[in-house]
């Protein structure tokens, strides 16, 4: 029988066997460093940079240090790191290529934390754009069908335009007043100048004078001789010609007030109209009712929620494909593989053994909260193998102003389409100087209960929250009259409840918030604002009117000026046409009237001597 | 090619026992058809190391059966499926699975199960022929084959000078 063994054999396997053996004791932290971050790194789409890995035999522990996971997205953070993992190892299922890990501890992880260097992989650049840059199509968060988000713009597009001032009103709009009162006062001008002009060649009531003293001068006396007539002539054809200069220059003044008074007539009408048109359509415009507060609780929190939603939803769709990534492909994969290597067929068992299960992990995370204790039961890509879903629960610890945090989550991909579904408890909320970001709006303090579930299906979520706000105090720092109205709506209202719905395609969810606050403010609100209207109103009327006056200074005391002036002229106007009607009679003329009136004298005399002498004889 | 054949002849007309021969042959069935890191593939190796079976027989069967496998590989796959699917093996399999050490054997590997299977089946037969077959090669036609005149040229040739190299 003995010559059948091969001592030599037996020794040069064990020998052999020795060499694997050491070569696997030195080696494996090494290769389990490089498959970190090499296939880490693949599977994350960033660096994944691990300072030291150790590897213990009695028992079967590996530790971890220093381990950064950066963000693809932004590669100078990190997506999560931390300073040690212990893992306790199962030795036989790891003989067999099996990573079985029954407990493990991570020591000081951080989320978010800032990189020295970036983390972006070198063939990755495209991949490594930042989310800012990348946001359009993203987030379109991503969100981008976020109502809050759309109330959010709203609400810097209402901010402006719920309650400014008049002043700003009428600098922003387009008045007709303005139009019209613009060309007006143009109209004005060019009338104003030509009256000016042609009244300036208007004898005065001291030229008049001077006229008729002129001619009292020519007609006054008698005709001494022939030569005297003719220079009286002469003097007068003088002063005829310059009456119908005069006369040429009342009526181009009167032609010009005619125009004026008819154009500056017509456009009147409907530059006193043009104030009444404007207030309507900024009326219209500017409409000042609870309308524009009815989405206010998004508007004061949906930034807010939008942000947590975010940073959840981006953690979720980094982690999610590691437990689901090999559902589906590992089938194609293995359908096409079964001609060349075969698959596993899994049986029922107590004792499944995935190629990769971690039983249990622990760690604390550091928030701004607090301290935040998770532990995560059963993590594997194959939890059809282990018929187990992952499971999540977290608790706050120590937390600052919160009483209790608690997270729970159930991650079940075992059938083809992942139910993943968390709910989430916070109790007494001790919020302080928490800016709601508009106008520059403060929640002072106020105490909040936080209870929401979500439920990811696949590619869809639905997601359910409510927070109950009590003792609650607003304040605002701005001077704007948006900010005050807001603080004096709010001074009344100290419990409120705000609840959340996201639901729809995970990669852009429809995200809705609504509040009783709502309708309490609301109520709030439409009292302060109709007053509010009222005074603009009044406000916008007057300016309106100063604006209207600034155009056509007053037309009315500027018509009567122009009526009195067309007046004046018309008296100017006869005066001259009657002294130019005087004219100087003919030395002949003169003579035989002073014979007329000689011999009448004479009838005269005679017949009141022989009146005389009939009243002696009666 | 010509190394492989050889070293075939090499071995069929050494000193080796023909059941040494044939035995390195059969356990090369395992290592060439099967996917190689197994367990059972561990413990042929342990057998082929410390029995006396000719190692150059089992490294050529290895060789040639590697080359096999990829024509059957189809066949060991279907057979394995077929296996692990059979109603009145399952509770044999459940049995198995609840193991650690058959869960190491990856017994529930189809293409494992099917070609340990088929390696199994054909290991003695392939043992009993093989040593059959060395044994009338040996007595018969070794000495007439090195009569040939083609056994001459053979050995003036390039293939010979290897041959004679390799058995030096």
């Amino acid at each position: 029988m003995t010559k059948w063994i091969r001592w030599s054999g037996l020794i040069g396997f064990t020998v052999l066997i020795a060499i694997l053996a050491i070569f696997w004791m030195f080696a494996a932290a090494p290769i389990i460093k490089f498959s970190i971050e090499k296939f880490g790194s693949d599977a994350v789409g960033a660096k994944i940079d691990v300072a030291e890995v150790n590897l213990g035999f009695n028992p079967l522990v590996l530790s971890i240090s220093g381990v950064e996971v950066a963000d693809k997205s932004a590669p100078m953070s990190n997506l999560v790191s931390f300073n040690s993992a212990v893992a306790d190892l199962s030795l036989f299922p790891l003989l067999l290529g099996k990573s079985i890990i029954q407990d493990m501890s991570l020591e000081g992880v951080e989320f978010g934390s800032s990189r020295k260097i970036s983390g972006a992989l070198e063939n990755n650049d495209e991949e490594a754009v930042p989310e800012v840059i990348k946001s359009s199509d993203v987030n379109q968060v991503s969100v981008a069908k976020v109502n809050a988000d759309n109330a959010q713009d709203k609400s810097s597009a209402s901010s402006s335009k719920a309650i400014p001032s008049a002043d700003e009103i009428l600098a922003r709009e387009p008045l007709a007043t303005v139009t019209r009162g613009e060309k007006f006062k143009l109209s004005l001008a060019e009338h104003k100048k030509e009256l000016n002009e042609s009244i300036a060649l208007v004898p005065n009531a001291s030229s008049m004078k001077e006229y008729q003293s002129n001619l009292d001068v020519v007609m006054a006396g008698k005709l001494k001789s022939v030569e005297d007539f003719k220079a009286r002539k002469k003097a007068l054809d003088k002063i005829k010609a310059q009456f119908k200069i005069d006369q040429k220059a009342i009526k181009r003044a009167q032609v010009a007030i005619k125009n004026a008074k008819k154009d500056l007539g017509s456009q009147w009408p409907l530059l006193k109209k043009a104030p009444g048109e404007d207030y309507k359509n900024i009326k219209g415009k500017y409409t000042l009712d609870a309308s524009g507060t009815s989405n206010l609780t998004a508007l004061l929190f949906g930034d807010d929620a939008g942000n947590y939603a975010k940073t959840g939803l981006k953690y979720y769709e980094k982690l999610s494909p590691l437990l689901a990534s090999d559902e589906e492909a590992e089938l194609v994969q293995e359908q096409q593989e079964k001609r060349l290597t075969g698959s596993f067929v899994h049986f029922p068992t107590d004792r499944p053994l995935p190629d990769f299960w971690l039983k249990n992990l622990s760690f604390s995370a550091k928030l701004p909260l607090g301290e935040v204790a998770i532990v995560v039961k059963d993590i594997t890509h194959q939890q059809d193998v282990i018929n187990k879903a992952t499971t999540l629960k977290a608790d706050g610890r120590n937390m600052r102003n919160l009483k209790a945090l608690t997270l729970n989550g159930v991650l079940d991909h075992r059938n083809g389409q992942g139910t993943d579904t968390f709910d989430l408890n916070i109790q007494n909320w001790q919020l302080q100087g928490l800016n709601l970001g508009l106008a520059g709006l403060e929640l002072n303090q106020s105490n909040l209960n936080v209870q929401a579930d979500v439920i990811f299906k696949g590619a869809d979520m639905n997601a359910h929250g409510q927070g109950q706000f009590s003792k609650a105090e607003f304040s605002s720092k701005d001077r704007t009259v948006l900010a005050k109205e807001m603080v004096a709506a709010l001074t009344h209202i100290d419990k409120f409840v705000v609840s959340g719905k996201a639901q729809g395609e995970l990669a852009s969810p429809n995200l809705s918030i609504e509040s009783d606050l709502d309708n309490k403010l609301s109520r709030a609100f439409n009292k302060r604002l109709k007053q509010k209207q009222s005074e603009l109103e009044k406000q916008l009327k007057q300016k309106l009117a100063d604006k209207l006056f600034s155009y056509s200074g007053d037309y009315e005391d500027q018509l009567r000026e122009l009526n009195a002036t067309e007046g004046g002229l018309g008296d100017t106007s006869k005066a001259m046409g009657k002294m130019a009607k005087a004219e100087v009679s003919s030395y002949e003329d003169q003579l035989k009237a002073d014979a007329k009136a000689k011999a009448d004298k004479k009838k005269a005399k005679v017949k009141e001597k022989l009146e005389n002498k009939f009243k002696k004889l009666f | 090619m010509l190394g492989m054949l050889a070293n075939l002849f090499k071995v069929l007309n050494s000193d080796a026992s023909p059941g040494q021969v044939a035995l390195g042959f059969a356990f090369a069935l395992f290592i060439g058809l099967t996917p190689f890191l197994s367990l059972h593939n561990f413990i042929i190796l342990f057998l082929v190391f410390i029995i006396r079976v000719n190692l150059s027989a089992f490294f050529l069967g290895c060789a040639l059966f590697s080359l096999v496998a990829f024509g059957i590989d189809p066949l060991s796959i279907s057979l394995g499926q077929t296996l692990l699917n059979l109603p009145e093996l399952q509770d044999f399999w459940v049995g198995l699975y609840q193991s650690d050490f058959w869960r190491a054997t990856k017994f529930n590997h189809t293409l494992l199960l099917g070609s340990l299977t088929i390696s199994s089946i054909l290991f003695i037969p392939l043992f009993l022929i093989l040593t059959l077959l060395i044994n009338v090669y040996r007595d018969r036609f070794m000495k007439w084959f090195e009569t040939l005149k083609i056994s001459k040229l053979i050995k003036a040739s390039k293939f010979y000078k290897l041959y004679e190299k390799l058995g030096a």
